[in-house]
């Protein structure tokens, strides 16, 4: 017998007969998932925008808010003028952000072992935890937001979503599922040395999202 | 790693209690994770309403543990990966070993999984020749040291800075810049940043295994687990079986409980889940992605009692809470999981012969099952094993005779009354400033505390009373 018929065996012997179809066994997953604001936090703001930038910046990311696209490149340049950084970053190959007007600021694609900083585009932004998501992609390496010291994020004030489940959702109604769906919820941390935090592990140091106003063009 | 050919669990915890260091370091970090959790709960008022709903949401995932499995398979197998199924941890270790050999891996980055720990593929790896590089810091600071992780969430709690600044600076080229915890980082970061970029293949575990699109999940603070899958051509996960959500919102339902039971935090900074290898013109990510689901004594437990320990999420609540735990550390336990939620397990994973002090090694003050997020009943099952390891005649010896004694004594109301009288009356007599700082016979407690003088008669001395001045009133 093979190992899987061996572990498949001894579950069902462990379980003994049950009649369940595999319908109700969906229906009762489902059940599980009812009434779901029993058991998640309340949101923290009457605007869900509101509510997504309290929520990031409790947990360390700063907003910058624009009121356009085109805002974006001087939103860059602003920022890495104010943290001390030359004007060069590496830009996720995704024509929404290449295609824009980068005249202040020198741009390329290859993401260097330790680029200083690269501006990324958000999928998803979840108001419960200020969290942000990236989807991997031919046009979204999944390193630009693990490799720099700066991790800048562009999105869109209409792709916040209120709830963990909400982003969830998007997952069953779109059918694809990515190879890679990272959440990411402030700046990478440990608090492996006797339990005290310090900011910058592996991943970035710094979260920085770049919130557009309106619709993803 | 097993409890086999080491010193006694008394001899570990004596060891343990006279390390003046290891309790510092101990009560620094569940001192920090007590205090945060508590203070992630008083925001989070739905925490008990969550608790049930997560017990509730694992509880039917074992009850129909088959049936995830196979869908969990299809899913993974449709999302390109290769599912491999191993029943025991011996064969868990040769099937990971073996995809490392056919991937020509030289070297292998792993992100911290305590699965990997119970199938002792640290060792696996080393016997094949294979560099295993630890990425999460605490493991690379324990494999540094040369030691098993103490704690499951925080693996080198038992370590203070000043022994970290050591470690590193004997190793690091360059050496870290300063002893404080930042200083440190920074130079881990640095030292492993190649080594991420130059694996052949990489190791994570999951923490969840989410069975309708056939993804596996990993929770992490530092970032190390996606440097460690991205890059190299090869990603195997060990997971075991009892990881499966039904879907990835029953996973969030269970990740806010994770979370904020382990760390204080509401999320990690990253939640990543990863279904299948690269997918055509992706620009990056492996070209091969291996599931192993790993059995080991699992599914010996879905029949009997301990079937309520399959819901543990693996949070390390009930060892920060643990006075137990709190005083000697993880290693002291022996096995792989330490704390409340390892006496639990170890039995099960070593063998109870060769782990039964665990089970009496426990106050039942109640704490860890108070605290557990997936509610296990943790101070009955431990209870359950004391009665199997009495049945199994595990308990002949001092224990057995001295509790014999104490039967024999109890049995008869009129001679225990006269006995614990007695008792009491001399105890008074020993402990004249209300601490006894000796005592014979029962010196394994005494040694490391004093024990409190009775400042009575006995119960039914005082019963009978105030039974009396009631009467008189
Ligand atoms: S037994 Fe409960 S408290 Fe302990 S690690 Fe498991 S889930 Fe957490």
């Amino acid at each position: 017998m093979s190992a899987r018929d061996r572990i498949l065996a001894a579950v069902r012997a462990g379980l003994g007969s049950r009649p369940q179809a595999p319908s109700d066994i969906e229906a009762e997953a489902a059940s599980l998932l009812a009434e779901p604001d029993e058991i998640r936090p309340r949101p923290v703001d009457t605007t869900l925008v509101e509510a997504f930038c309290t929520k990031a910046g409790a947990v360390g990311t700063t907003i910058d808010r624009v009121t356009d696209l085109d805002a974006v490149p001087a939103a860059v340049e602003r920022y890495l003028a104010a943290q001390g950084l030359p004007p060069s970053v590496a830009v996720q190959p995704d024509p929404a952000l290449t295609g824009l007007g980068w005249e202040g600021v020198a741009t390329h694609a290859a993401i260097a072992p330790d680029e200083a900083a690269a501006v990324g585009l958000a999928g998803w932004g979840i108001a419960e935890g200020g969290s942000i998501v990236i989807h991997s992609a031919p046009d979204s390496p999944i390193l630009l937001a693990f490799l720099p010291v700066h991790h800048i994020v562009v999105l869109h004030t209409d792709r916040i979503l209120p709830h963990l489940e909400d982003y969830a959702a998007t997952l069953s109604e779109g059918g694809a599922v990515p190879r890679n769906a990272v959440l990411i919820t402030g700046p990478s941390g440990t608090t492996d040395i006797e339990g005290s935090y310090v900011r910058g592990a592996h991943g970035p140091g710094f979260v920085h999202v770049i919130l557009v106003a309106g619709e993803v063009r | 790693m097993t409890v086999a050919d080491q010193p006694s669990f008394k001899a570990r915890a004596d060891a343990a209690l006279a390390d003046r260091t290891l309790k510092t370091a101990i009560e620094r970090t569940t001192g920090t994770a007590e205090r945060k959790r508590a203070a992630a709960l008083s925001t989070f008022p739905e925490f008990e309403a969550a608790r049930s709903r997560g017990k509730a949401i694992k509880d039917h995932v074992i009850a129909n543990l088959d049936h995830y499995l196979e869908t969990f398979e299809r899913n993974a197998v449709a999302s390109g990966a290769r599912v491999h199924w191993a029943a025991t941890d011996e064969e868990a270790r040769d099937i990971v070993v073996r995809l490392c050999i056919e991937a020509g891996a030289k070297r292998v980055t792993r992100s911290k999984s305590m699965l990997g720990e119970e199938i002792g593929l640290p060792q696996a790896l080393a016997d094949a020749g294979i560099e295993r590089v630890e990425t999460d810091l605490a493991e690379h600071i324990i494999q540094l040291a040369g030691e098993h992780p103490s704690h499951i969430i925080w693996p080198a709690m038992h370590r203070t800075r000043e022994q970290v600044a050591e470690l590193f600076k004997a190793d690091h080229v360059p050496a870290p810049d300063a002893e404080d915890p930042a200083s440190m980082v920074q130079s881990a970061r640095r030292v492993l940043r190649e080594k991420f970029l130059s694996a052949d293949v990489g190791i994570s575990g999951a923490n969840f295994l989410i069975a309708d699109t056939g993804a596996t999940c990993t929770v992490t603070n530092e970032g190390n687990a996606e440097l460690t899958t991205t890059p190299p051509r090869v990603h195997i996960v060990t997971a075991g079986i009892e990881k499966l959500v039904p879907s990835t919102a029953h996973a969030f339902a269970l990740l806010r409980l994770l979370v904020r039971s382990a760390t204080g935090g509401e999320l990690t900074q990253y939640t990543t889940f990863h279904c299948g290898p690269k997918r055509s013109g992706d620009a990056d990510g492996p070209e091969e992605m291996h599931i192993v689901l790993v059995d080991n004594g699992r599914s010996t437990m879905i029949a009997d009692e301990f079937r309520e320990m399959l819901r543990c999420i693996r949070c390390g609540a009930c060892m920060n809470h643990c006075v137990v735990y709190r005083q000697i550390g993880g290693h002291a336990y022996g096995g792989t999981y330490p704390g409340p939620m390892g006496a639990a397990l170890t039995p099960v994973l070593d063998g109870l012969a060769r782990s039964r002090d665990l089970a009496f090694a426990c106050t039942m003050n109640g704490r860890c099952a108070e605290v557990c997020p997936v509610k296990i009943p943790l101070p009955t099952l431990l209870r359950a094993w004391r009665v199997r390891s009495w049945n199994d005649g595990l308990e002949k010896g001092v224990a057995s005779a001295a509790v014999g004694a104490w039967a024999a004594v109890a049995r008869r109301p009129g001679l225990y009354r006269l006995v614990s009288g007695a008792g009491v009356g001399i105890l008074r007599l020993i402990g004249t400033t209300g601490w006894i700082k000796s005592l014979p016979f029962v010196g394994g407690w005494t040694k490391y505390r004093d024990l409190p003088a009775p400042s009575g008669g006995t119960f039914m001395a005082r019963y009978k009373a105030e039974r009396g001045k009631e009467a008189a009133k």
